[in-house]
């Protein structure tokens, strides 16, 4: 099977580098996405599901570490970064694979080599290192999102996205459901993902991000399916299997 | 009316206080002869006006008067008393007075050699020519009037010259010469430890400004690893393709490691200097980028020699270029501008990135850009940010200063 790759790197010159080591020093493996932000790589990772993952750290949108965070054990991870003396600590310590800018194809051969030889094996869950890297980091947070602007009718609705009870993707624009009402704001809900908190909002499908405290229960539909059923909505939503993870006990 | 005299002198001595605490209050004084007094008060040493200040808040309003009252007691006192002793044919009330007008005299010419002290300093015999001639003068005068009314002989006063000199001498001596060295010794050494002390301190704060600036710069100076590397890979990769873009990003880079260091050196630099700085900066994030950043650097000529700090303006560019465009997803525009504005200048620089919400906190770049102008201009510069829209605004303002 052909191993299948995602780039995600902000600066063209430097896509285009790794782009091409790449190219040369593992011909056989496919490159089906290069994206230059965060939210693109985490909108790739769940439409292709590639096999590797090159994560610059910093990116917009979405940072190379908040990526990570999200994908899990679903790829082999491989961090690019310039100089986050902080971070290569912490990968050297956690065995997390990553490389330097700019690469040297002697050094982008080891990673290779090291990659290669995991690739039978699951992939190791980055995310506990990645934590810890983001509480050492000097660069504060991400601010969150708090307020949401929806057009209703001829009235801007502001709403509180605590009250939210979950989003849903429809096309550009991004459905907002609230107990006993919804409205559709003017951003794809792939943008909205940087602002919301992560451990509060849980995405259980490329097109739906719920509020976790308005989860009533996730229930199995066969071996590979769930769903999840809410608190102050009578719809059921389902989990792709990118995302059962959360659910498993 | 009494109210609005009260008033009106309540208003002066305030004014009077605020020269004396601060001199570049003087040059805000409506014009008048409260100017001048302002500017003269504007124009003594540190030392004068700090005892200037404790006498004037000691002496004010009522305590003022009530200090008048006491001196006019004892000089009502030893009037009578000399006149009792010495002179019983002289009329009380003329005793009284007499006594009163040498006292206030005497006290004056205290209060003057008091807080001039530092013009008696060295004997000044012009002084003392002036002084002594005056009082010659004065005691010849009213002798010779003294005798002349009485219908004395020309002889007689000559007689009585030598006594006349005598007593003038001697009146100078006790009531101005004595009483002023002594004054002057005493003040003088106290002077003297004043002085030391203010210059020690001043000298302290000189060392520790220099010490700061110097640390502030060299925190600045450090150039950003991740420019380097990333700025490197981008050279390599242009090369690798034989493109003559890497030449170009290659020159941008020097011109931007070659202007930088020669900052870091310089406290100061011109708006030209830094200017080239800024661009050559942005020209090298510019092919970085690629697409996402656009800027635009407009420096008007008459501005070019004005000096401001050296890589303030750097400062914002990479702030602007960090928590503007960099985590923006479409990218943006950066202008950097500068107009002169009633002999300041302003310095905006604009980016139509993310905007406020995406920099939290302040940032030692901005911190490190506010200490040093607080260090170089005191309260007179300033750094503002400002949500514009779209994006983020920031801009300087600092005194115009250009080069000799």
């Amino acid at each position: 099977m052909t191993v299948t790759i995602l780039v995600a790197e902000d600066e063209p010159l430097m896509r285009e580098r790794l782009l091409g080591m790449l190219a040369l020093a593992w011909p056989d493996a496919q490159v089906i996405a290069a994206v230059d932000n965060g939210l693109d790589a985490w909108d790739a990772c769940l439409e292709h599901a590639p096999r590797v993952v090159f994560l610059d750290i910093r990116m917009p949108g979405l940072s190379g570490l908040e990526v990570a965070e999200r994908i899990g054990r679903q790829a082999h991870v491989v961090f690019v970064t310039a100089y986050d003396q902080y971070a290569v600590d912490a990968f050297d310590a956690g065995a997390v694979d990553y490389l330097l800018k700019p690469i040297q194809p002697g050094r982008l051969d080891k990673a290779l080599a090291r990659l290669r030889e995991k690739l039978d094996s699951q992939p190791m869950d980055v995310s506990a290192v990645v934590r810890q890297v983001k509480a050492a980091s000097p660069a504060p947070a991400r601010e969150k999102l708090k307020w949401l602007k929806a057009s209703v009718g001829k009235q801007i609705r502001l709403i509180d996205v605590e009250e939210v009870l979950f989003f849903q993707a429809d096309t550009k624009y991004t459905r907002v459901v609230l107990e006993g009402s919804e409205a559709l704001v003017r951003i794809p809900l792939k943008d909205l993902l940087g602002g919301l908190d992560a451990d509060r909002f849980w995405q259980i499908h490329r097109g739906t991000v719920v509020k976790v405290t308005a989860i009533r229960a996730a229930e199995r539909i066969d071996a590979e399916r769930m769903q999840v059923l809410l608190r102050g909505s009578s719809e059921v939503l389902p989990v792709s299997r990118s995302f059962t993870h959360l659910f498993r006990e | 009316m009494w109210g609005r005299y009260t008033e009106w002198c309540r208003q002066c001595d305030e004014e009077q206080l605020a020269v004396l605490r601060d001199p570049a209050v003087a040059a805000g004084v409506p014009p008048g002869w409260r100017r001048v007094i302002a500017l003269k008060l504007a124009a003594l040493s540190t030392i004068e006006r700090q005892e200037m200040v404790r006498f004037t808040t000691t002496y004010q309003g009522a305590r003022l008067w009530r200090a008048i009252a006491k001196l006019c007691l004892v000089f009502s006192v030893a009037g009578a008393l000399v006149k009792l002793a010495l002179l019983p044919k002289m009329p009380l009330l003329l005793a009284v007075a007499a006594g009163n007008f040498v006292g206030f005299a005497a006290a004056m010419a205290l209060i003057t050699v008091w807080f001039n002290h530092e013009k008696y300093t060295r004997p000044n015999l012009k002084m003392i020519a002036v002084v002594t001639g005056l009082g010659l003068m004065g005691g010849l005068y009213g002798g010779a009037v003294a005798a002349m009314a009485k219908g004395d002989s020309w002889q007689h006063f000559m007689d009585i010259l030598p006594n006349v000199l005598i007593g003038v001498g001697l009146g100078v001596l006790l009531l101005v010469a004595l009483p002023g060295v002594v004054v002057t010794m005493v003040r003088n050494r106290h002077f003297a430890l004043l002085a030391a002390q203010l210059k020690h301190e001043a000298e302290q704060e000189r060392l520790a400004r220099e010490l700061s600036e110097t640390q502030l710069r060299l925190l600045r100076a450090q150039i950003e690893p991740h420019f380097l590397f990333n700025t490197l890979g981008a050279v390599q990769q242009l090369a690798e393709q034989g493109a003559p873009r890497a030449a170009e990003l290659t020159a941008h880079l020097i011109d931007f490691l070659r202007a930088s260091m020669s900052d870091m050196r310089c406290e100061q630099v011109s708006l030209a200097t830094e200017f080239g700085l800024v661009e050559s900066y942005l020209a090298v994030m510019q092919i970085r980028m690629g697409e996402r950043l656009r800027f635009r650097i407009d420096l008007p000529t008459s501005l070019a020699p004005t000096r401001i700090p050296s890589m303030l303006v750097l400062t914002l560019a990479e702030n602007a270029i960090k928590h503007g465009i960099e985590p923006s997803l479409r990218g943006g525009e950066i202008t950097v501008t500068v107009q002169e504005d009633a002999g300041q200048i302003r310095i905006a620089v604009h980016d139509s990135g993310v905007g406020m919400s995406d920099t939290p906190g302040n940032g030692t770049g901005l911190e490190n850009v506010r200490s040093r102008l607080r260090l170089a201009y005191g309260e007179s510069a300033s750094l503002a940010l400002s949500e514009a829209e779209p994006g983020l605004l920031a801009e300087l303002l600092i005194p115009r200063k250009d080069a000799q």
